[in-house]
C-alpha cells in the first residue's frame, strides 16, 4: 500500500511540473485552477503514508532518513499552500513542484524497512531535534524557490521584488531559528549519549556550515552592497548546503549519524 | 604621530565591526569548517602524501589540514570572531535600548561565552574510555581523575524479539568520589553525573578467564574477547581467545548464532611469535593440550566499557545556548508574534 502511495505521490508530482511548465508556455485559466490539485492530492497521499507507518511502528516518523523525507515533503507542501494564497505565479508552483520531485527521486533510494529504535535514538530528545530539522530545512526549502524566483524575475518592478524579499527574509529567520534548537538540541543530546557536545561529525560541521550561511545572509541584507541580488545568491548557495547537509554527508561522510 | 597611531587604532575597530567584515568572516569560518570534512581528518603525515601526492600532501601537513579543529591558526580564527563579536557588542551597547537591539547583543554574546565554554573543555576536560569486568572494581585516580572508585555490579543487554540490541545497561557504583556515593543503573543516554564528572554506558564485549598450566606453574589470566595475551615462560608465546556465545557450524565453519551465551564456546590459538601454531575449541569447564601448556576455560563474564568524564566547560556551554535562544527570541519577537518585523 505504502509504496503504491509513494510512486503516485512522485506521479502527481511530475504531473504538478507538466502542468506548471504548460501554464508558462500558454498560459490559461483552467490550467491555473489544476496547477494545485495534484499538490493537494500528493499532500494527502503523503499523510496516509506517514499515518501508515505511525500505527506500523507505534512511534512519530522521525528515526531515519527516509521517515524525515517524507515528513519534510509533506510540510514544504503546506507551507507551499499558505505562501500560495498571496503569491500567485506560476514560476513559485513550478520552482517547488521540481524540487519536491527532485527530493522524491532521492527519497527512492532511501531504505524505507521499519526497523526498531538502536538504543542511541531512544532519547527524550529526538522528537524535538528530528522536527525541529524539518521544519527549518523546508523553511529554507520554501526560501529557496522564492529565491530563484528573485533571481529570476529580476527585471520585475521594483515592489513586487521587495514583497519576495521580505518574504525570503521572515521564511530564513524562522529556519534559522529552527535551526539553531536543531543544533541546541543536537549538542545537548550529543552530551548525553555520546559524552561530548560537539565532536566535529560531518554532519554536526555541515549543520554548523548551513547556520553560518544563514547567519552571512541576515548580515548580508542589512548592507546596502549585498542587498539584494547577492543575498538572494546566499540564500539559493544556503539551500545547496542544506541538501549536501541531508544527503551529500550521508552518503559522502561517513560518522555518527550513520543512521540518518 | 600619537594621532596617526589613533587613527589606525579607529580604523581598524571600524572594520572589525562592520558588517562587510562580519559577512566575509562568516563566510570564511563556513568554508574553513567545512574544508574539515572533505578531507580525512586525524591521520599521520604520510597518509595524507600518500593520498594526495607530494604536491598537495606537502601543503596540508605544512596548514595541519588534517587536524584542522586542532590547528593553531582555526583557534587564531574563533578568536578573531571572539574578537569581532566583541568590539561590534561594545559599540551597540549603547544602543541596546529595545528588546531587538538587547536581543541581538545577547544573541552574540552568547556566542561568546559557547566559545570560552569550549575553551574551557579544551584546556581543562579529561576523558577515559575503561573497561571493566562485572564485579570487579577501577579507581578513577589512575585515570588521571580525582580520588573515587567505581566499580561495575552487573551489565545487562536487553533485546528486541528479532534480536537486535533494545539497551545496554551497567548498575554502576561510585563510591568516595568528592566524599559522595552514588549507586545508579545507567544506560546509553542516560549518563551518571557527579558533579562536573560523568560516566557512560560506551561499550562492551566478553572477558574471559583461562588458566594455562606448563612444567607445573600456572598462569590465571583475564583476557578480552579477540585480544592476544603473552604467555610465560619466554617472550615469544602467546595466547588469542575468540569468544562464541552462542557457538553453531556449518558448511563455512564455526559461527556465533546470537551475542546471547546459549551454547558458550572459546576458540583459543596459540602463537609463537606471531605466527598461529595450533587451534582448539572448548566449552567452559573443558582442558585442551596445546604445545607445552594445558589450557582450561574457567569463565565467562561480561565487561562493560565505561566512559569517564570530567568537563568544567560545558555547564557553561549549555549556559551560552540558553543565552543564545533566549537572544533569538528577543531578536525576532516581533517577526514571530506579530506580523511584522524590520
Amino acid at each position: 500500500m505504502a509504496e503504491n502511495l509513494l510512486m503516485g505521490t512522485f506521479l502527481l508530482l511530475v504531473l504538478a511540473v507538466l502542468i506548471n511548465l504548460a501554464r508558462l508556455w500558454s498560459p490559461a485559466t483552467w490550467l491555473d485552477k489544476a496547477a494545485p490539485l495534484p499538490m493537494y492530492l500528493a499532500a494527502a497521499f503523503l499523510l496516509v503514508i506517514l499515518a501508515l507507518r505511525v500505527t506500523d511502528s507505534g512511534r512519530l516518523p522521525l528515526a531515519n532518513m527516509y521517515e524525515f523525507s517524507v515528513f519534510m515533503v509533506l510540510i514544504i507542501l503546506l507551507g507551499y499552500f499558505f505562501m500560495r494564497r498571496s503569491l500567485a505565479a506560476p514560476v513559485f508552483d513550478l520552482a517547488v513542484a521540481l524540487l519536491l520531485t527532485l527530493l522524491f527521486a532521492m527519497l527512492g533510494s532511501l531504505p524505507s524497512d521499519l526497523r526498531p529504535l538502536m538504543p542511541a535514538l531512544q532519547s527524550r530528545w529526538l522528537t524535538a531535534h528530528v522536527a525541529t530539522a524539518i521544519l527549518a530545512y523546508s523553511a529554507f526549502a520554501i526560501a529557496f524557490c522564492l529565491g530563484i524566483i528573485y533571481l529570476v524575475e529580476a527585471n520585475q518592478e521594483e515592489a513586487a521584488l521587495k514583497v519576495i524579499d521580505r518574504r525570503i527574509y521572515r521564511l530564513v529567520v524562522w529556519g534559522f531559528a529552527l535551526l539553531t534548537l536543531v543544533i541546541v538540541t543536537g549538542a545537548v543530546w550529543a552530551e548525553e549519549v555520546w559524552g561530548n557536545w560537539w565532536s566535529w561529525d560531518p554532519k554536526e560541521t555541515w549543520s554548523l556550515v548551513t547556520w553560518v550561511v544563514y547567519a552571512a545572509y541576515l548580515h548580508a541584507r542589512r548592507t546596502s552592497e549585498w542587498k539584494g541580488r547577492r543575498s538572494a545568491w546566499l540564500v539559493v548557495i544556503g539551500f545547496l548546503v542544506v541538501l549536501f547537509t541531508l544527503f551529500g554527508v550521508s552518503i559522502l561522510l561517513p560518522g555518527l549519524h550513520s543512521y540518518a | 604621530m600619537l594621532d596617526k597611531q589613533k587613527k589606525a587604532n579607529k580604523d581598524l575597530i571600524a572594520w572589525l565591526s562592520s558588517m562587510k567584515f562580519a559577512i566575509y568572516l562568516l563566510i570564511l569560518v563556513g568554508a574553513v569548517t567545512a574544508l574539515g570534512t572533505i578531507i580525512p581528518q586525524g591521520e599521520a603525515p604520510a597518509f595524507y602524501l600518500h593520498t594526495y601526492g607530494d604536491g598537495v600532501g606537502a601543503v596540508i601537513n605544512l596548514l595541519t589540514l588534517g587536524h584542522l579543529y586542532q590547528a593553531w591558526w582555526f583557534y587564531l580564527l574563533m578568536l578573531v570572531l571572539t574578537l569581532a563579536i566583541l568590539v561590534c557588542a561594545f559599540q551597540r551597547l549603547r544602543r541596546a535600548r529595545s528588546i531587538t537591539t538587547a536581543g541581538s547583543l545577547v544573541f552574540h554574546l552568547a556566542i561568546v561565552v559557547i566559545l570560552a565554554g569550549a575553551g574551557w573543555s579544551l584546556g581543562y576536560a579529561r576523558s577515559a574510555l575503561v573497561d571493566v569486568a562485572e564485579q570487579q572494581a577501577v579507581n578513577l585516580a589512575d585515570y588521571g581523575f580525582g580520588a573515587g572508585q567505581l566499580t561495575l555490579n552487573s551489565f545487562a543487554i536487553e533485546y528486541y524479539p528479532d534480536f537486535q540490541p533494545r539497551q545496554y545497561t551497567s548498575d554502576i557504583s561510585l563510591t568516595g568520589y568528592e566524599q559522595q556515593d552514588y549507586n545508579l543503573k545507567i544506560n546509553v543516554n542516560n549518563p551518571l553525573q557527579a558533579g562536573n564528572l560523568k560516566v557512560y554506558q560506551s561499550n562492551w564485549g566478553w572477558m574471559l578467564k583461562i588458566k594455562a598450566t606448563t612444567n607445573g606453574s600456572t598462569q590465571v589470566m583475564d583476557i578480552k574477547d579477540y585480544d592476544t595475551f603473552p604467555l610465560g615462560p619466554g617472550p615469544d608465546n602467546a595466547v588469542r581467545v575468540i569468544f562464541l556465545p552462542d557457538y553453531a557450524e556449518d558448511q563455512h565453519g564455526a559461527f556465533s548464532r546470537t551475542t546471547l551465551p546459549n551454547n558458550p564456546c572459546l576458540g583459543l590459538s596459540l602463537l609463537q611469535s606471531g605466527r598461529t601454531v595450533d587451534m582448539a575449541l572448548i566449552a567452559p569447564g573443558e582442558e585442551v593440550r596445546m604445545g607445552q601448556y594445558r589450557f582450561s576455560f574457567e569463565d565467562y563474564a561480561y565487561y562493560s566499557g565505561l566512559q569517564i568524564k570530567y568537563d568544567p566547560g560545558v555547564n557553561l556551554v549549555f549556559a551560552g545556548f540558553i543565552l543564545l535562544l533566549l537572544g533569538l527570541l528577543g531578536r525576532y519577537w516581533r517577526l514571530f508574534f506579530a506580523r511584522e518585523g524590520d
